[in-house]
């Protein structure tokens, strides 16, 4: 099995990431494809194509494009959401990296469809370097006509592009949050269905929004060019077209795979050039938010929404980090549940004491003075907050523990009994200082 | 709209700001993008008279540029060193050797994480994932990235910002990234 590479093809192409050579290998066709339909038509393509959020929640991406207002004054905004920020996935910052002009494109032809005039991509604050290629590809595009007023003669398309950049919190990649931030609040989430209305209906500034993530938009370019059935008969039937993997941790050849969805989970860790430093001990498949998978339940897995599933874990954002048998699960969860209380938010309480009580206890243990009742401990304090926090990041914190507990259970009790790692050899850091003592906000 | 303001704000600055407010509906969406603006203006952070210049230019309380301010940790509230200098410490790194970086770092420096150097050369923290794994360890040094850092290795990357007058904003390319750790850096595959 090798890779597929639609969005990734001409990555290394010099000078891909300027417009010339960039249109020379069919860029911006897309684009003009998109605007000799009418709008529906091209939601339609974006719906025959089955393409289905790459942000990590799978969304099918044309009902959130069916959802904004068709007719009536057309206040509407177009977000990307760049502010990748979850651990392990590191594919939207090469994606900006190498080929802006292909997300560029895709914002376009939403816009297009949606009938938005405005347009925001937010950066994640450390993307220095994407942003600047970014905001090239953007100049470029305005002074070729594939932004601007009346694109490409178009007397009725007019779509201006800006960048706005992040400061450093992951909560802000969840979309209401990101919302907030874009309006100049501090990055916290709003209420969503059925307590609150659909972005879509109202998002920022009041009005219909669309969010997709950065990846979603890179694949539209090629479903306009191409027609969405060419995309659907990539991957499987529930999961069509390809993925990119950010593949990371004890393999060979760490970097951006893009593969079909389907394709068996162990081919992509031979994809990286295998295992390197020891056995296969656990892979977790779609960035720190999803439940680790041992590698005995390894094989017979495929990369698709509904196999990941199937398996007991998640595809998520494709954040795919591969461990060998010299990690220490405990410490690995240790530092899942240090990062967790870090970025909650504080807004609501399960998730903002939830994640710091975690913390706590998973230091208590690595420090050698776990207690056997902190394990169901543990347990208890992901079920208080999964399913109970304002927003999925609560959820995203205890499902990483759970699973950790569940499928090593074995390795929280060494720690217990021996105050040491079953890993020999193996001494957990000790930190000159923990998380910060009030999540959400700066020691 | 862009307020007069007693203040720091250079000119350009001003004009940047005045462009930046555009793009928005309100002047309150202009608060993070004003922030970063007035961290350059400031020499790195925030003051409280950053705060309130940006608050009185953008027509909005203190109170709430500062609560915004705080909540992003990309903001220094705190003046750092000259080299404030980021290692990420999350899943991947954790596991390829950055506690080990950060053990070094210390020795190298004379200080703990969350201090800085007495001649203000350097201060040191602990990051979260900066989502460039395929290069772990990864530091950040400013708005640089410096991938395959290890403990045999920071020491060149400490002697090479040492001599460095330049700590002003400079854009990741692969050569910083390689010069640092040859073979192992920038490791895309393909």
């Amino acid at each position: 099995m090798a890779e597929l590479q639609v969005l990734l093809q001409h990555r290394n192409v010099p000078g891909i990431d300027g417009i010339d050579v960039y249109e020379s290998h069919g860029g911006y066709a897309g684009l003009r494809a998109a605007l000799g339909k009418e709008r529906q038509a091209v939601i339609d393509e974006v719906k025959a194509s089955g393409l289905r959020g790459r942000g990590g929640a799978g969304f099918p991406t044309w009902i959130k494009w069916n959802g904004l207002p068709k007719s009536g004054p057309a206040q509407h905004y177009l977000l990307c959401n760049a502010d990748e920020g979850e651990p392990g996935t590191f594919k939207d910052r090469e994606l900006l990296l190498k080929l802006p002009h292909m997300v560029v494109e895709g914002m376009a032809i939403a816009a297009y469809a949606t009938r938005s005039a405005n347009g925001f991509v937010y950066v994640r604050g450390e993307f220095v370097e994407s942003a600047t290629q970014l905001r090239r590809a953007i100049d470029q595009a305005h002074r070729r006509g594939y932004l601007g007023r009346n694109i490409l003669g178009h007397s009725d398309f007019c779509f201006d592009l800006h960048i706005h950049t992040g400061a450093g919190s992951y909560e802000c990649g969840e979309e209401t949050a990101l919302m907030s931030s874009l309006m100049g609040e501090r990055g916290q989430p709003r209420l969503k269905p059925p307590h609150g209305p659909l972005p879509v209906v109202s998002g920022v500034w009041g009005s219909p929004t669309l969010i997709n993530n950065v990846e979603t938009y890179a694949c539209v370019p090629h479903i306009l060019t191409h027609g969405g059935a060419w995309y659907a008969a990539m991957g499987t039937q529930r999961s069509p077209g390809t993925k990119i993997f950010s593949v990371s941790g004890h393999v060979a050849r760490p970097g951006n795979y893009e593969i079909e969805l389907g394709t068996p989970l162990t081919e992509l860790i031979d994809l990286a050039g295998g295992v390197v430093g020891g056995a296969l001990k656990a892979v977790i498949p779609g960035g720190s938010s999803v439940p680790i998978l041992p590698a005995e339940k390894c094989a017979g897995v495929t990369l698709d929404y509904e196999g990941c599933q199937a398996a007991g874990t998640m595809l998520g954002s494709g954040g795919f980090m591969v461990f060998n048998d010299k990690t220490d699960i405990v410490a690995l969860m240790r530092r899942t549940a240090q990062f967790y209380a870090h970025e909650s938010c504080g807004k609501c309480t399960p998730c903002r004491e939830g994640t710091r009580w975690m913390s706590r206890v998973l230091d208590r243990i690595t420090a050698g003075a776990g207690r056997m009742e902190d394990i169901d401990l543990l347990l208890s304090i992901c079920d208080q907050i999964d399913g109970r926090s304002y927003c999925p990041l609560g959820d995203a914190a205890s499902w990483p523990i759970r699973a950790g507990i569940r499928n090593f259970r074995h390795e929280f009790e060494h720690w217990v009994r021996h105050g040491s790692s079953p890993i020999p050899g193996f001494v957990p850091p000790v930190r000159s200082h923990g998380p910060s003592p009030v999540p959400g906000r700066q020691e | 709209m862009v307020a007069s303001s007693a203040g720091r704000f250079s000119e350009a600055g001003l004009a940047q700001l005045t462009e930046i407010v555009s793009h928005y509906p309100d002047a309150g969406g202009a608060i993070l993008p004003a922030l970063w603006l007035a961290q350059r203006e400031y020499g790195g952070w925030l003051p409280a008279e950053a705060v309130a210049e940006v608050a009185a230019r953008l027509g909005r309380p203190a109170s709430e540029v500062q609560g915004v301010a705080s909540f992003y940790t990309m903001y220094n509230m705190q003046q750092r060193g000259r080299h404030h200098i980021e290692v990420c410490t999350c899943l991947t790194c954790g596991c390829l050797g950055a506690y080990e970086v950060i053990d070094r770092l210390e020795q190298l420096l004379g200080i703990h994480l969350g201090q800085t150097t007495p001649d203000g050369e350097f201060s040191l923290t602990e990051a979260e994932c900066l989502n460039y794994c395929e290069a772990a360890t990864v530091v950040q040094v400013g708005e640089r990235y410096f991938g395959g850092v290890n403990a045999g290795n920071v020491a060149d990357l400490i002697d090479r910002l040492r001599g460095s007058d330049d700590c002003t904003p400079v854009s990741l390319s692969n050569a910083i990234v390689e010069a640092i750790v040859p073979g192992r850096a920038g490791a895309t595959h393909g």
